[in-house]
This record gives structure tokens, sequence and C-alpha cells, in this order.
């Protein structure tokens, strides 16, 4: 018989790579790594349990607790699916402050994802550019909503809080720095040695093989797939002419350069929406009524659906939630880290994929 | 070698030695616009319990009877500082970073209220949640044990055997009835409604 | 003996070494301890050390209602880190469970069952400046006279 696999080397749950507890199984024939299996179950907190039989106003600050780096995405779908179920319509405002403050929280759930691919492949400099400049975009989401993450933005019906003339001339101002230091830094990754040896053609997904594994996200547009973009479908994105960015080379170092054009686009998003700020009121009101409904949304790491019936209470009587990063974490298991060459190469795949953990066990 | 000494005359300049050893980031302070832990602004707490009521968290935000007045106690470690409380305050007792003042500028708030649900199904007819209720014994003392009332200011009472919800405004929420209910026939529902008051702003 | 207490005292103070364990968090306060290390607040100007390794590690930050799988996992991980050592408890979740400690939750919180809690800081989730100075305030005091309480 021949032998095939030669040892077999767990990476986690707690690995200096990532933050969150998940433990990677690879099956090694010298230093080629042959397959991998990744062990889920550390963080199972039982989200979807506790939402069943709650009103709205809980399950919305369990809905962002759902993941802390994209909370405010998992907090519009969720008010979205709701105000769908009971025929709320939002104030045009509302609408737009909406997408203002989830593109907001996109720069800085992207930042934090390509500080982590940064610190993997141990460009130390680079990653705390990139955190530095995190800072900034949460200062102005703080200032819009008064609190840096879990910000509790959305309600059926608008917004919590209307932004003021002075906050959208500071915004402005500090996306102008923000764009100005993201074009030094893009620069500095694209055009960096080091940074290609470790991230160009490492990693690859084709085209098939995302369309296989049901890639989402920034993950599956590095593959070539534009179209998986939730953003093109919602109401308000249309309106501002939304396309989505996409590369074909399906490589880690694609998968990092479409989350800093998204960055771009992002920033491109804000002031276009503030160009288009209407006057008006930012809560239309509204009860919750009986439905059900699957909604779909583009988070940071993908296409986020939730599944909901409500009462006719605005109670939640079922919910279901599929996040983004299952698919992806099955598509880097089963199609990337397959045949890397070196064992060092496996975490940075990973990490390039934007696995959320705490999204994908709730 | 040149290089050299224009590296040491750099490092011994009085200032790149200060910036070495002394560099400090910005001072460690919260920005005033950063939603804290609430505190109480001095206004007179009516103990309406709206703030316990919205409160998303469990355990957060306690309205206590203190001898003469009453008062809103926050626990930390508990409180997710949302803000919620503050906002639907209709008295502004609480506050926190600028909520207050972005919500007089904009002139919105919540509103909420209790919407009583009985179920004809399940209902047997003893009278419990009408017997039980706090303000239904505060309106008419001489509610009968059977649940049945001549007086009509009462939130519910059994008529033609089957209770009728008469006065669902003056609901507190309290759950009494639903508790006491042998069938849970009965459910109180918290219904909050974010809104714009024109007046306001 | 007094003066080598003062200096271990001393250097003890000026020189911690932080481990995070995320024990079923939202990732929330994962990243405002991340944020820690960016420049703008750089928790390493202060003597703080961010470390991945618990063995070469003083203080435990523990991060996140403790989920099933952790209850004994956590225990195994704080023996692992040598004497002296403290834990602090960054967040709600660890201290009350949060929104979370509903019916029907999975999670078992508080971590003060599991491990020794020296400090905790509240909020969901505290910002970096929190964290910051608890560990700040907490560090002169911490390790104080450490031999001389364990005779």
């Amino acid at each position: 018989m021949k032998k095939t696999v030669d040892v077999s080397i767990p990476i986690g749950p707690v690995h200096p790579c990532w933050k969150e507890p998940i433990r990677i199984k690879c099956e090694t024939a010298g230093e080629r790594v042959r397959r991998a299996e990744v062990e889920l179950g550390y963080m199972k907190k039982g989200i979807e349990r506790i939402m069943r039989g709650r009103p709205w106003q809980e399950v919305m600050f369990l809905a962002e607790r759902v993941c802390g780096i994209c909370s405010v995405i998992h907090n519009m779908v969720f008010i979205e699916a709701m105000e769908a179920i009971s025929g709320i319509t939002v104030p045009p405002r509302a609408a737009y402050l909406r997408v203002i403050v989830n593109e907001l929280d996109r720069i800085a759930s992207h930042l934090i994802a390509n500080f982590s691919y940064c610190y993997t492949i141990e460009h130390e400099t680079l990653a705390m550019y990139l955190l530095n400049v995190r800072e900034v975009v949460l200062d102005n989401l703080e200032r819009i909503t008064g609190s840096r993450i879990n910000t509790a933005y959305m309600i059926p019906g608008g917004v919590r809080f209307d932004l003021s003339e002075e906050d959208a001339a500071a915004l402005l101002a500090d996306l102008a720095t923000v764009e100005a230091e993201m074009r030094r830094y893009v620069k500095m990754f694209e055009t960096g040695p080091l940074i290609g040896l470790r991230s160009r053609g490492i990693g690859i997904l084709t085209q098939e093989a995302a369309i296989e594994a049901h890639a989402v996200g920034p993950t599956a547009r590095a593959s070539g797939i534009p179209e998986c973009d939730q953003r093109l479908r919602h109401p308000t994105y249309r309106e501002l002419g939304f396309a989505p960015v996409s590369r074909t080379e399906g490589d880690n170092f694609a998968r990092v350069m479409v989350r800093f054009d998204e960055v771009f686009q992002s920033i491109g998003l804000i002031r276009a929406c503030i160009d288009r700020l209407p006057d008006g009121p930012v809560r239309g009101g509204g009860d919750c009524g009986p439905g059900e409904i699957v909604y779909r949304g583009e988070a940071p790491r993908g296409e986020l659906a939730y599944c909901i019936r409500s009462d006719e209470y605005g109670r939640i009587l079922d919910i279901s939630i599929r996040t983004p990063s299952i698919m992806n974490i099955e598509a880097c298991s089963h199609y990337m880290v397959r045949d890397v060459t070196s064992l060092a190469d496996v975490t940075s795949t990973f990490i390039s994929a934007d696995p959320c953990i705490a999204c994908t066990e709730r | 070698m040149n290089s050299i000494i224009w590296y040491l005359r750099e490092f011994l300049r009085v200032e790149w030695l200060q910036k070495f050893f002394f560099a400090k980031t910005a001072p460690l302070v919260s920005p005033q616009y950063f939603k804290d832990y609430p505190t109480t602004t001095g206004n007179e707490c009516t103990g309406c319990c709206t703030c316990m009521m919205i409160c998303p968290a469990p355990g957060a935000i306690e309205v206590l009877r203190r001898r003469d007045h009453w008062d809103p106690v926050i626990h930390k470690g508990h409180c997710i500082r949302c803000g919620l409380c503050v906002e639907v305050c209709p008295e502004d007792v609480l506050q926190s970073g600028r909520v207050l003042d972005v919500q007089r500028r904009d002139g919105t708030s919540f509103r909420s209220w209790y919407h009583l649900a009985v179920d004809d199904a399940l209902c047997m007819r003893c009278g419990n949640c009408c017997v039980s209720c706090p303000v239904n014994r505060q309106e008419d003392p001489q509610l009968a044990s059977t649940g049945t009332s001549s007086n009509d200011e009462v939130i519910m009472k059994i008529e033609d055997g089957r209770v009728r919800v008469i006065h669902e405004e003056k609901c507190t929420g309290c759950k009494t009835c639903e508790t006491n209910c042998p069938n849970s026939a009965i459910r109180v529902a918290r219904m909050v409604q974010g809104v714009h008051t024109e007046e306001k702003a | 003996m007094s003066i080598l207490q003062e200096i271990k005292n001393r250097v003890r103070s000026k020189s911690i070494h932080v481990t995070f364990v995320d024990v079923g968090s939202c990732n929330g306060c994962d990243i405002e301890v991340l944020a820690c290390l960016a420049p703008r607040y750089d928790i390493e100007q202060y003597g703080i050390y961010v470390h991945n390794n618990p063995r070469e590690a003083d203080v435990l930050l523990v991060m996140g209602a403790i989920t099933p799988q952790w209850t004994d996992k956590l225990r195994d991980l704080w023996d692992k880190i040598p004497e002296p050592k403290a834990a602090i408890a960054v967040g709600n979740c660890p201290i009350s469970g949060c929104v979370f400690a509903r019916r029907h939750m999975y999670i078992e919180p508080p971590v003060e069952k599991y491990i020794p809690i020296a400090a905790q800081v509240p909020g969901c989730p505290p910002r970096p400046t929190e964290i910051l100075n608890a560990i700040l305030s907490l560090a002169p005091t911490l390790f104080k006279d450490y031999e001389e309480k364990q005779r």
C-alpha cells in the first residue's frame, strides 16, 4: 500500500493567527498539504434559540451580537426583513443614512480583514497602518451612532439618530484623509515583492470551484463572479448606481485586493449618499406585523440571509440565519488549501477568505 | 562615515531624544459624543418603568422605590450602552453622551404601549386575570371574585361570559394576568414604535 | 530581601505580558483588544506586550460568555500560565452573560465559576481606552509583594 499522508497536523483552536477558536486538521505529505478539515463548534451560543418568542426590540440587539465585526449589516438585514414583513416604508433620508452607516462598517470590516492578512504574512507595518486608518473610520461611526461597535442604529421605519451638517462635513473631511492614506497603502501592498511572493498564485480558487463550493462575497468576486453581490438587488444601492468590483485571479492577492477596491467603492458610495441626502424625517413609525420572509443582504463577507416568521405583535416565532462565512470556510478547506506548497500558507490562505467564526457558529 | 555622523547628530538632538523617551499617544479620554452609561439629569422620575420595559439586556436597569422618590439604577456589567432608556424616557431623567441633545434636535421618540390579547378558544372564563390585575383593583375595589364589575374604568372585565378588554391603554405591562392565567389564554404584548414628533422640533 | 522585592515590584509593574482567549464572544471585544495595539492607543508604550502564548503571559484577558466547549479547556489554559498570574474579564459576557443570559441559552456564565477573576471591564464592548485603563490601573498593585504574600 502506498502511503499518501505522512502526518496530520492540527492548527488551533488557540493559535496566534486566528483571534477566534477554530481548528484545522491538515493532512500533509512532506511539506505539501493534501487535505484539510475544519472543526467548528467552539463558539456555539444558541442565539437563534434565544431569539424565539422575543419582540423585535430585543432580537435587534441579539442579531447585532451575532457578529461584532459586521454588526451593522446584521441589524440592517433583520430590520429590513421585519419591514418587508409588515409593509413599513422607510423615509428616503433614513434609507440613505442606513447606507452611509453600513458602508462605514464595511470599510472597518474590510480593513480589519486585510489587517489580519498582513499580520499573518508578518508584514506588521502595513497591518498597523491599516489598523490606524480603521480608527478614523470608527471615529466617524461613533460620531453618527454614538458607539464604535454594536451601534444599534436602525429601527423599523427609520434610524435612531439624524446626521447633522457638521457631522456630515467632518465625515467628508475624514473620508478624504482615509482615501489618501489608503492609496498609499494599496500601492505598498501591490508593489511589495515579499507580499507578492506570499500572496500571488497561492490558494487559488478557480471560477468553477467557486461555483461548486458556493463561495460568496469577496472570495467569489476575486474568482470572477461579480453577480454574487446582493447589493445589486437592494433598492437604495440601485439608485446610487452600484456596480460590484471583481477580479479573475482567485488567489490570496486577488481576495485582498478586492477588499481594498471595495473600500474605495464604499467611500464613493458614502460621498454619493451625502450628495443626494434628501431632507425630511428619519423615523416613519409603523407596527411590526405577522408574516414570513427570506431576506438577503450583502455583509462584508458575503451574502447574509435571514429567514423570519413573526406573529401579529412583532414577536419572532421562528428565525434562522445563514451567514456568509460558512460557505467560504468550506470553500477554503476543500479547494483553496488543497495542495498548497507549505504549511505556512494554510493560515494565510484561510485568513485571506476572511472567516468569521462568531458569525458561523452563533 | 558621513552618514554615521549624520545619524549620531540626529540622535543627539534634544527634540529627538524627548520624542524617543517620552513619547505618549493622545490622552485616553472618551469623546463627548460617546454613549456612555446613562447618568441622571436631576429631573424627577415618575416611576413609569418604560426604561425597564424597553431595555434589551436582562437585569441592566432597575427603577427602585426610595423613601419618597423613584430612582433608576444602571447595573454595570449588564448594561450594553444602547441608549434606548435615554430615548424612551418621557421625563428626560437619564442622559448619555449627546443622545438627549440629538433627540431634541431631531424630535424623535419611541412610543410604547401594551396589547392585551385573549384567546377565546383557551379562555375558561375564570376571571383570574381581572381579579389579579393591580390596576383593576385600584379602579374598582368592589370587583367581584368572578371578574364581573359594574365599573367601566377597569382594564378588563367578564361580560356576557367572556373577557372584554375595555381600557387597553391603562395597562402597565406587569404581566400579573399572564402569570395568574391557568390556561395561558391571555398574553401581554409590548408594542414599540419609533416615531417623529413634529411639535418638538 | 526587601530590596530584591522592590526591584521585582518595579519590574513587574513596568512589563506586563498579556494574552487573550476568546471563549465564545461576538468578536466585538476581540477587535477592541486588537485596536489597543493600534498606534492610536499603542498598548506597547506602557510596557504591555500582547502575546499569543499563555505560557509566556502574566495576565489573561477572557472574552466572551463561556460556551460548553470551553468549560474544561479554560481551566487547562489557566493552569498553563506561570505564577504570578491574573485574569481580567473583558466585556459584559464573562461578567453576566450580556444579552445571551436568557432562557434556552447554551452558555454558562459567569467566568468566575471556572477561574479566579482579578478585575472586570464592563461594557458591550468596552472602549480600548477602558481596557487599557483597567490593565494599567491593575498593573502596579496586582503582582506587588507577590513572594511575601505567598509566605
